[in-house]
């Protein structure tokens, strides 16, 4: 009887210990002009999908739930979005050269296909980011036609 | 006598016909390739020896087949082509290919400078071939 109460104290002291780590969540920004949404090689169908599904990590606009501020979850969404944004940020778009941008796609393409993206982890949290076979497959099709529309931009014989 | 000339003039157009088939498709088979990136004989004769036998179509090595398949490759559109070269390129910088714990049982199969050297010409695209 008088372990576990021990037990459960510690664990709540511990709990409110570790709300004194230090953390710091990726800064959100509101005005991106060099965002993808808005640069014209997006439809708003596909746009939508691509908030609801990849912005929390993938763009400057993040949504932060409220468990993002109460330590261990916090460390994991911030380590998730800086390493996010890191490997792709959508509200840094035109800022990329037409070559990232097309390594870019095809990574979307086949992340999406084989559903490693939007992560497991994210979706059981957020029911509303899961794509649907038909919605995985537009933003495919989008991603595979955009690359052909770059491509014929680039200025080279490959 | 007329009718019977008939038979023979409508197989010629028949044939004509069937002559005038096969030929477009030969001519988008050609335009396809086209855009592909043709590999240079010295680049081609590295991967066939240090790529190639995790990165081909029939690889029972999965992942790698996935993330690159140079028989793919060569019939790839031009789109495709620049996005797989540009990781190809990414790869070599890191040094991340071949894997060290490939190399650990296959210690030939290591790049050498040089050959990271042609290999990289030809990905960023400053080899003509």
């Amino acid at each position: 009887m008088k372990a576990w109460k021990y037990l459960l104290g510690g664990g709540a002291i511990l709990l409110l210990v570790i709300q004194l780590v230090p953390n710091e969540l990726p800064e959100v920004i509101d005005e991106n002009p060099n965002d993808l949404i808005g640069s014209g090689i997006v439809s708003d169908e596909v746009a939508s999908m691509l908030q609801k599904s990849c912005y929390d990590c993938h763009s400057n606009t993040t949504r932060y739930p409220w468990y993002s501020y109460v330590a261990p979850a916090s460390w994991l969404v911030a380590k998730d979005i800086r390493e996010g944004r890191e490997e792709v940020n959508f509200s840094d778009w035109t800022t990329y050269e037409m070559t990232d941008q097309l390594m870019i796609l095809d990574d979307i393409y086949s992340e999406v296909e084989e559903e490693h993206m939007p992560l497991p982890i994210y979706t059981i949290l957020h029911s509303e980011a899961k794509l649907t076979p038909e919605q995985r497959q537009k933003i495919m099709e989008w991603a595979e036609t955009t690359m052909d529309i770059i491509a014929e931009e680039v200025d080279s014989d490959f | 006598m007329k009718k019977l000339m008939i038979l023979p003039v409508a197989a010629l157009i028949g044939l004509l016909f069937l002559q005038a088939n096969p030929k477009p498709e030969a001519e988008t088979f050609v335009t396809l390739h086209a855009e592909a990136p043709d590999l240079p004989s010295d680049v081609k004769a590295i991967v066939q020896q240090k790529c190639y036998g995790c990165h081909n179509a029939d690889s029972k090595n999965e992942k790698g087949k996935a993330k690159l398949d140079w028989d793919a490759l060569e019939a790839a559109k031009k789109s495709k082509a620049i996005a797989t070269m540009g990781k190809i390129t990414e790869a070599l910088e890191e040094g991340s290919m071949p894997p060290s714990r490939f190399l650990e049982s296959n210690p030939d199969k290591k790049l050498t400078a040089a050959e990271v050297e042609t290999l990289m010409e030809w990905s960023t695209g400053k080899k003509k071939k």
